[in-house]
């Protein structure tokens, strides 16, 4: 499954969207889910990310409570949360074993974004981690003088703009050195010699078609069968 | 007394082991320069002093009590740190604010801020950037800024954090005569680095961090006469070299006292 080239994983992850948004009935999507959780643990990412996972399943019943606290009927705060899910959880298995290199190849020569768009969105991810770091040393540094992390909600939330307050204006100029150093590197050149190995192969083919067919399988038992 | 005791430490569950068993003591007004190899531990050890990490095994002791459970909040009640970027912690839109921050956090409020604000500032010489916008300026004056925000919170240790990598000779002498300032004043600064020539003409003693230990203890002259820094990867500093081929091979810790023994050496002749 990791061997697969991006452009299938994207399909694959765009197509369980697909999937969970025409799928109505909690069994369907439960079913859908559980074969997200074998892909991921097939391809090695269900361990090595299981924070994520948790944390999308609590995002997930979160969701659900909302719906629920709006006075939506049981069954239909189950079907949001499990479609929520369903829709986020492969993005784990899209991003953990997709190289953003490859990813922005892909997006440039199979989908025809833009490289500068699609660079932008991969640099943006690849941002996210530095993000977290930064976060933790900024909260280091107040806490060494004496920034507790305590008390109510709203006592959080202020004190805690003195850490989002330096985090922001590290990332701002983070962000102009990096925007520096691609201009003083020569992006937006040529030729591209890394875009050449991301063509599909012949099981990215089978893929193609086992996710069309899934897909025509799933409308018409939404239609017919009211799945 | 900030002490350290029989502290092990490695990051995560099975991580690799950083420090073994360290003893080391931290008495009140001394002058200490931690050092070792990049990687060694010496950033972990302050990190463990502070409360930003906490050890895996062993205790740390503040005057014979056990701190080591509180958090690097609660431990800013004695102790400060200054990070190597110190734009990290700058977000206020004044230096005065920025200064004031950590006091406020104390509760302290009106003329009593006020007063420990201004005193901090001149001790730190920014007073005069009070009303500067602290990311504005530059890194020797924002590193004196982070000095304030510490000496603003009447710490008893402060930890710097290779404070003179980077900047130029002038800044290096100020960055010197303040932590000297502050030593005289009874505070304990705790500085890692791997700049010897302040090591050999500033610190009162230096530790020296190696294979997950505390491999030197002692003064800086004893480290460069008797030790073997060179093993440790420590730089031998010029004048210390320089001192050594002047008849007697006096030790030299800075290039004033080695101008001093030359023109007697001379005079002798």
């Amino acid at each position: 499954m990791t061997k697969l080239v991006p452009i299938t994983k994207i399909l694959l992850t765009a197509g369980t969207a697909v999937w969970a948004l025409v799928l109505s009935r909690p069994e369907g999507l439960a079913v859908l889910m559980a074969a997200e959780l074998l892909l991921l643990l097939a391809a090695g990412q269900l361990l090595k990310n299981a924070k994520a996972v948790v944390m999308l399943g609590v995002f997930a019943f979160f969701l659900g409570l909302i719906e629920y606290a709006g006075g939506g009927p049981v069954r239909e705060c189950i079907v949001a949360a499990l479609r929520m899910m369903d829709m986020t959880l492969l993005f784990i298995y899209l991003l953990g074993t997709t190289r953003l290199q490859d990813l922005t190849a892909s997006m440039v020569q199979q989908m025809k974004i833009p490289y500068e768009y699609a660079f932008m969105f991969t640099a943006g991810l690849r941002f996210i981690p530095d993000f977290i770091e930064e976060n933790r040393a900024v909260a280091e540094a107040q806490a060494c003088r004496g920034l507790a992390m305590e008390g109510n909600f709203f006592k959080k939330v202020h004190r805690y703009m003195s850490i989002v307050r330096p985090l922001m204006l590290r990332s701002l100029s983070r962000s102009e050195t990096m925007a520096l150093s691609l201009e003083l590197r020569g992006f937006g050149g040529g030729h591209r010699t890394f875009m050449d190995s991301v063509a599909p192969k012949g099981m990215d083919y089978v893929c193609f078609a086992l996710i069309a067919l899934v897909t025509a399988g799933v409308i018409y038992g939404r239609l017919a069968l009211g799945l | 007394m900030l002490t350290l005791k029989q502290v092990s430490f490695h990051y995560g569950k099975d991580g690799p082991e950083i420090l073994r068993d360290v003893d080391l003591s931290f008495g009140r007004g001394e002058f200490v320069a931690v050092t070792g190899r990049n990687g060694s531990g010496k950033t972990t050890i302050t990190r463990l002093l502070t409360g930003l990490e906490k050890p895996t095994a062993g205790q740390v002791l503040y005057d014979g009590q056990d701190v080591t459970q509180e958090d690097a909040a609660a431990r800013s009640r004695f102790i400060g740190y200054v990070f190597q970027q110190p734009d990290r912690q700058m977000f206020m839109s004044t230096v005065w604010e920025e200064v004031g921050f950590g006091p406020y956090q104390q509760g302290k409020r009106g003329a009593e801020l006020d007063a420990v604000v201004d005193e901090a500032m001149k001790r730190a010489d920014v007073y005069r950037f009070a009303d500067a916008y602290p990311r504005t300026l530059s890194r020797g004056d924002q590193q004196r800024i982070a000095i304030a925000s510490a000496l603003a919170m009447h710490t008893e240790y402060i930890v710097l954090d290779e404070p003179t990598s980077g900047q130029d000779g002038r800044e290096k002498k100020r960055l010197s005569a303040l932590m000297a300032q502050m030593k005289d004043a009874g505070i304990t600064v705790i500085l890692v680095t791997h700049d010897m020539d302040i090591v050999a003409g500033e610190c009162t003693r230096v530790v020296v961090i190696a294979d997950h230990r505390v491999a030197f203890d002692g003064v800086p002259e004893k480290l460069f006469s008797e030790g073997r820094p060179e093993a440790w990867g420590l730089a031998c500093p010029a004048s210390v070299r320089l001192g050594r081929s002047l008849p007697g091979a006096p030790y030299c810790k800075d290039m004033a006292a080695f101008c001093e023994m030359y023109r007697k050496a001379r005079e002798g002749q």
